[in-house]
C-alpha cells in the first residue's frame, strides 16, 4: 500500500475516533494539533488503527510514536509485509 | 542539609566556586563528593543503600544495552526488582506488617510480624524513581548506557535534586555532566533569582502558613469550624509553596553551575480541571507515572478500550498515593484523584457542552473554583496523619454555616478561635502576592519580565525579597514537607 493511501485511510480513522469531520492529518501532525487527541485517548486511537489496518503494534513501537509520521512508517512496514 | 539552613548558605557558594575553579575532568569528582557530603548530613550509613542501587543500575544499563531482546527484558526486571525491593523494605515493610497483623487479628489468627525500627532514608522515593527511569530508557533505546561509573553515580546523586527532585530523566541530565560548563552571567543571575524566589516561598509563605495552621490540624477539637475551613484552604498553598519552593531552589542551584533541570510546577491553581492540575503539579512525578506506568499499562490493555483507561487511571493514582507515603490516608488520597480523572474522562463532552453555554470568563472562573475547591478538600487526606483524623476534619467543615449564621456577637468574635488575626491577614496578603505573580507569569515568563526591568528596579526587588526573607522568614529549621517521601 502506498504512503498516500495509508495517510488517507489514517485520516478517516482519526475522524471516526474523535468524531470530527474537519480533521486533516499530515506526517507532522502530533497530539497538540488535534482536539481530543490527548494522553488518555491516545491508546483508543492506536486500537482503532490496529483494527482498521488489521495489524498489531508492539509495545515498544507504540512507545516511540511521537507524531502521525511515526505511525505512518510503522503501518506501512506492517501492511506491506 | 536543608536548603533553608545556614549550613547550605555556606555549602552552596563554596561548592559552586570550587566547581568553576577546577578543570573539567575533575569536576565530576568534586560534585560527587559534595553530593555525598550533602546526603551524609542526614544518616551517613544510608549512603550504602545508594551505592548498592547505583552499582546495580550501572551494571544493568550496560547489560541491557548489550543483550538480545529477551535477556534485555530480564536484566531490566532484575534492576526494577532491586530498586523497588529497597524501596519496599525501607518504606513499606512496617505498613505491610502492621496491616497483615491487623487482618489476621480480625479473622482470629495471629502472625506477629516483627516491626523494623528504622528511619526512612531521605529522598529514597525520589532517587529510586530517577534511577529506574535510567534503566527503562536504556531498555527502550532512548538512552545510551553510561560507561563512566562516576558520572552515572552523579546522575543519581546530584545534590540539588537528590532528596526531593525534580525526578530527572537521563536524556535531559546525563549528557550535561559530560559537557564543559563555563561560568555564565545569565545562568548565575537566573539561578540566584530562582533560589531567592524559592526561599521566599518556603521561608516566608509556606512556613508562615504552617505556623498558623499546624496547631489547627494537630488539635482540631480546639478550633471552630471556620478556623478548620481556613486551615484546610490555606494548607494547599503551604504545600505548594513548600514543595515548589524546594524545586525552585534545586533548579536555581543547578542553574548557577550551568545545569538545566526540568520544570516541576506550572501555576497549578490556574487549572480548569483535575486532569489539567496533574499536568501542572509535581510534573516530574506525574510524567514519570505517565511514561512508565499508565502509558505502557494502557497500551498492553488497549483492546479493553475505555476500560483500559479507567483501570490505568485508578491503578496509577493508587500507586501515586502509595508513593507519597505508606498509609491509608495517602492511598485514599491517590485513589480519589484516580476516580476524579475517570469522572472527567467520561463526562468531558457533557461538561464541555454545559460549560460552553456560559460566557467564557464565567466558564473559566467556575472551572477554576471547582478544581481548586476539590484540590483543597482532598488535601485533608494528605495533611491529616490518619484516615480517622481526615474524616473528623470533614465532619467539622459544614459547621461553618451554623457558626456564620449565629447572631450573637460574642460567639462571632470567637469564630477564629486561637487563630492569630494578624498572622491570618499576613498569610492572605502573601497568597495574594503569590497569585498576582502567577497571573503575570501566565502572560510572560517571570524571568524575562524581571530581566527586562531597569537595573535599579531589579536590585530593589531582589533586596526587598531578601529583606522579607530575613524579616518575615521562619527560621526554626522547618523541614520541607516532601522530605518525608
Amino acid at each position: 500500500m502506498e504512503e498516500q493511501e495509508i495517510l488517507l485511510q489514517l485520516n478517516n480513522v482519526f475522524r471516526k475516533c474523535f468524531k470530527r469531520q474537519d480533521i486533516t492529518v499530515s506526517p507532522e501532525t502530533s497530539a497538540a494539533d488535534v482536539t481530543g487527541w490527548d494522553s488518555l485517548t491516545h491508546m483508543i486511537l492506536i486500537n482503532d488503527i490496529e483494527r482498521h489496518f488489521s495489524i498489531k503494534f508492539k509495545l515498544m513501537e507504540i512507545m516511540k510514536f511521537n507524531n502521525v509520521g511515526d505511525m505512518l512508517a510503522c503501518i506501512k512496514k506492517k501492511v506491506n509485509t | 542539609m536543608l536548603f533553608n539552613s545556614f549550613q547550605f548558605l555556606l555549602f552552596f557558594p563554596v561548592v559552586t566556586i570550587i566547581y568553576f575553579l577546577l578543570p573539567h575532568k575533575f569536576r565530576w569528582i568534586h560534585l560527587l563528593t559534595a553530593s555525598c557530603v550533602f546526603y551524609m548530613m542526614y544518616i551517613p550509613v544510608y549512603i550504602l543503600i545508594l551505592f548498592f542501587t547505583i552499582i546495580i543500575d550501572y551494571l544493568a544499563g550496560i547489560l541491557i544495552e548489550n543483550a538480545d531482546e529477551e535477556r534485555k527484558f530480564r536484566f531490566l526486571i532484575m534492576s526494577v526488582i532491586a530498586n523497588v525491593g529497597v524501596l519496599c523494605f525501607f518504606k513499606y515493610y512496617n505498613f505491610f506488617a502492621a496491616n497483615v497483623d491487623l487482618l489476621l487479628h480480625k479473622t482470629g489468627g495471629t502472625a506477629n510480624l516483627p516491626l523494623l525500627n528504622i528511619l526512612l532514608p531521605i529522598g529514597l522515593s525520589f532517587h529510586t524513581f530517577q534511577a529506574m527511569s535510567y534503566t527503562i530508557e536504556v531498555y527502550r533505546g532512548n538512552q545510551k548506557a553510561e560507561r563512566h561509573f562516576g558520572i552515572y553515580a552523579l546522575y543519581v546523586m546530584f545534590y540539588p535534586q537528590l532528596v526531593a527532585g525534580p525526578i530527572e530523566r537521563p536524556q535531559n541530565l546525563l549528557h550535561q555532566f559530560h559537557e564543559k560548563k563555563k561560568i555564565d552571567y545569565d545562568n548565575v543571575v537566573a539561578g540566584l533569582r530562582k533560589i531567592l524566589w524559592g526561599l521566599f516561598k518556603k521561608a516566608v509563605i509556606a512556613d508562615r502558613i504552617g505556623a498558623l495552621i499546624d496547631p489547627v490540624f494537630d488539635n482540631p477539637h480546639n478550633y471552630s469550624s471556620l478556623a478548620i475551613n481556613v486551615a484546610v484552604f490555606l494548607f494547599i498553598f503551604q504545600l505548594y509553596c513548600d514543595f515548589s519552593g524546594y524545586s525552585d531552589i534545586a533548579i536555581g542551584t543547578a542553574r548557577v553551575m550551568g545545569f538545566k533541570l526540568m520544570t516541576n510546577f506550572n501555576r497549578p491553581f490556574s487549572s480548569k480541571s483535575i486532569t489539567e492540575f496533574w499536568r501542572r503539579w509535581h510534573i516530574s512525578l506525574s510524567t514519570w507515572f505517565y511514561d512508565y506506568v499508565f502509558n505502557p499499562l494502557v497500551a498492553i490493555l488497549r483492546s479493553w478500550r475505555k476500560w483500559a483507561i479507567v483501570f490505568g487511571l485508578l491503578l496509577t493514582f493508587f500507586l501515586s498515593g502509595l508513593w507519597h507515603g505508606a498509609s491509608w490516608s495517602f492511598i485514599l488520597w491517590g485513589t480519589i484523584y484516580g476516580a476524579a480523572l475517570v469522572y472527567e474522562f467520561f463526562t468531558q463532552a457533557v461538561r464541555r457542552r454545559l460549560f460552553g453555554m456560559l460566557p467564557l470568563w464565567l466558564n473559566h472562573a467556575l472551572s477554576k473554583v471547582i478544581t481548586f475547591t476539590f484540590i483543597a478538600l482532598t488535601s485533608v487526606f494528605f495533611r491529616a496523619k490518619t484516615v480517622t483524623g481526615a474524616f473528623y476534619i470533614y465532619k467539622r467543615l459544614p459547621g461553618i454555616f451554623s457558626e456564620l449564621s449565629t447572631s450573637k456577637s460574642a460567639a462571632r468574635s470567637r469564630l477564629f478561635g486561637d487563630l492569630d488575626k494578624g498572622a491570618l491577614l499576613t498569610c492572605f496578603l502573601l497568597i495574594l502576592l503569590l497569585e498576582l505573580t502567577h497571573h503575570k507569569e501566565g502572560k510572560e515568563p517571570l524571568d524575562m519580565f524581571v530581566g527586562r526591568q531597569p537595573r535599579a528596579v531589579r536590585l530593589g526587588v531582589y533586596f526587598a525579597m531578601a529583606f522579607s526573607i530575613y524579616l518575615f522568614g521562619v527560621f526554626t529549621q522547618r523541614q520541607f514537607i516532601y522530605f518525608q517521601f
